[in-house]
Order: C-alpha cells, then sequence, then structure tokens
C-alpha cells in the first residue's frame, strides 16, 4: 500500500453536515469512536467492496484503504451518516480506481468474473456472483447502495460522483438489465 | 422520468419481505421504476445475505496505530522538506563555487598544489612559492568554499544520524 494512496486529499470534507451540525463545535474523532463507527460498518463496506471487485483479497486492501483515508481526513465527530457516506463514497472510488489501473496497465476487460469466483465452492453464491460480476461496476454499485445499503438517490449520488438526477435513469436501466439477466438465465422470482 | 416515485422504497421492501398490500401492489404494476424494483429486489437481498467473508476483519486498533504512525511520518516528510530543499540548494552553489574558482584560477592553483610536493616542503620553499603564485582573492575563495564544503558535508553526516 503506497503513503500517496493512503494520504491522497480527501475526496470532500467531512463537514458536509446540516447547518445545525456546523455550529457545533467540531470534537475530533478518537480512537475509541472510530472503532465503534468501524465496528458498525466495515462489514457492509467489505461486502459491498466484494460485490464489486469478485476478489477478497483486494477487498481487504481496498477496505484498509478506505479506512485510512477515512482516518486521514482529520474526521470530526459528525453525523454518523455522513462519516458512513464519505466511507461508502471512498471505497467507490477506489473501487474505480483500481478498475481504471487495471484495464490500462494489463488491458484487463474489467467485467470479467475473476479466477476467485470459479473457484468458489458454494455452487449458489458462484452463480449469484457469476451474473452480478456480469453487469458494469456502476451498474453493481448502484443496485447494492439501493437494495443493500438503502441508501437514497441523494446519498447514491453522492458515493458514485453523478447528478443526483442521474440516479434515477441509471438505476432503472441497472435495474432492467439484472432483471433480463436473471430472466435469462432462469433466476427470476 | 426525473421525479423518484415515493412509493419506491415501500415497494422494494414488500418485494424483498413478500409481504404486499393491495394498493402498493396496484401501483407497483403500473409503474414502470417500481416495477423495475420489484423484479430485482428479491434476488438482491437473498445475493447480499450470501457470507462471503470468510475472515476476520482488520483490527480497528491496528488500522487507526498504522493510519497515525504513517500520518506522523508523512508530517516530518512534509516539514523537512524546506530543509532538504535548501540543502540541495547548498550543494549546487559548492559545486558551482569549485567550478568557477578551479576554471577561473586553474593555472594558478596547479602552480601552487606543485609547490606543495614532498620535496620543496623539505626544503622550506613551498610556503614562499605557494603565497607567491596566489592572490589572496583566491586564497580566502579556497578557504571560505572549503569550509562550506566541510560544514554542508558535516550536516549531511549528522542529518543522516
Amino acid at each position: 500500500m503506497t503513503a500517496d494512496i493512503m494520504f491522497a486529499p480527501a475526496p470532500f470534507a467531512l463537514a458536509h453536515a446540516a447547518d445545525t451540525e456546523r455550529r457545533a463545535p467540531k470534537v475530533p474523532l478518537d480512537e475509541a469512536h472510530f472503532e465503534a463507527f468501524y465496528r458498525r460498518t466495515a462489514g457492509g463496506v467489505w461486502s459491498y467492496i466484494y460485490r464489486l471487485t469478485g476478489d477478497a483479497t483486494l477487498a481487504d486492501d481496498l477496505l484498509q484503504k478506505t479506512f485510512f483515508r477515512f482516518i486521514r481526513s482529520n474526521p470530526t465527530l459528525a453525523n454518523d451518516d455522513h462519516m458512513r457516506r464519505y466511507v461508502y463514497k471512498t471505497a467507490t472510488n477506489l473501487v474505480f480506481d483500481h478498475f481504471r489501473d487495471a484495464k490500462r496497465e494489463r488491458g484487463r476487460p474489467i467485467d470479467l468474473p475473476p479466477s476467485e469466483l470459479r473457484a468458489d465452492r458454494g455452487e449458489l453464491r458462484h452463480d449469484m456472483m457469476r451474473v452480478f460480476s456480469e453487469l458494469k461496476p456502476q451498474e453493481r454499485a448502484l443496485l447494492w447502495l439501493a437494495h443493500v445499503e438503502g441508501s437514497s438517490h441523494e446519498e447514491i449520488a453522492e458515493s458514485l460522483g453523478v447528478k443526483s438526477k442521474s440516479v434515477k435513469v441509471m438505476l432503472f436501466r441497472a435495474r432492467k438489465r439484472l432483471g433480463e439477466m436473471l430472466t435469462k438465465k432462469g433466476l427470476a422470482p | 422520468m426525473n421525479d423518484t416515485c415515493p412509493f419506491e422504497p415501500n415497494v422494494v421492501d414488500a418485494a424483498a419481505s413478500g409481504q404486499w398490500s393491495e394498493s402498493l401492489r396496484v401501483h407497483a404494476a403500473s409503474c414502470p421504476d417500481c416495477a423495475a424494483a420489484a423484479e430485482v429486489a428479491p434476488w438482491m437481498v437473498s445475493f447480499s445475505k450470501q457470507d462471503d467473508r470468510e475472515h476476520i476483519l482488520p483490527d480497528p486498533s491496528v488500522l487507526w496505530l498504522k493510519a497515525k504512525l504513517l500520518g506522523s511520518s508523512a508530517a516530518v516528510e512534509r516539514a523537512s522538506l524546506p530543509m532538504t530543499r535548501v540543502q540541495i540548494a547548498a550543494y549546487l552553489i559548492i559545486a558551482a563555487g569549485w567550478a568557477t574558482l578551479l576554471t577561473w584560477k586553474w593555472s594558478a592553483l596547479a602552480a601552487w598544489l606543485n609547490t606543495l610536493n614532498p620535496g620543496r616542503i623539505a626544503t622550506g620553499s613551498a610556503g614562499a612559492a605557494g603565497a607567491a603564485t596566489l592572490s589572496m582573492t583566491v586564497l580566502v575563495s579556497l578557504v571560505l568554499l572549503a569550509s562550506a564544503t566541510v560544514m554542508v558535508a558535516f550536516h549531511a553526516v549528522l542529518a543522516e544520524e
């Protein structure tokens, strides 16, 4: 893990809080609060990264980088929801950066299911991951955030760095695409 | 197409849990967004329940410590950057000084160095002959440059330690 990745400037400050929070004195996040926040969110963030990348080792690495960046951003004891959004946005950026780098450096197509999936022992899990990995990374992120994290369109827009108004259309297309794939593979409910 | 359907979260919940109210079912049948959401919601829920994490996550206290330690070393690196720049500038100035002096007064310096051979030193004529070949300005420049070189070298060694 290189220092430039870990200490890259924070994409946005955690101070994107409501006016009431801005008026409140900013207390830096201490270790105990970080631990509590980490225990609440890390599992979900790991699953999110894993579902986007399909690689458990990479998910471990990107999870660490995500939280390194989070600590490095000198977060204040803001609303838990803001901190969570910051973490998901950072994780999304890191995953997309990884896909970009992989594509540029090795010319590897980003939509191929990784070797780990093929070696997976659980057949159902294998099938589900294979279906999901056939979607584009942004579609995977959209569907996961909307259906699993229960994020609103505004939160999704913030995490993916897109306009809030575009999320509705993008999400609709992603759902349609997944629906078609499930029907084609006989996995539709 | 830009306004979010207010029933979408309810439809997603209903589709995921399988507990539909009649009005919601009617709405989902007529709203394309909600129909698309309802189509994939059960699959997404069962997909999210697949536990893929077979090992424990990194310890938060280790992450915190590592981030703080690496943050400190990055801060030290940032703080020492001006000093490093001054040091590089000093190396360049001294190197340029030596290059100028050697180019400008090479013949005088060569003659002076020639007087320092062991034979001349033994006869005691080295000092007088040497002083005669070098002007006071060159001699002072030589001493200053030599002192500066030694100081910078010492600084580099001590900074390393």
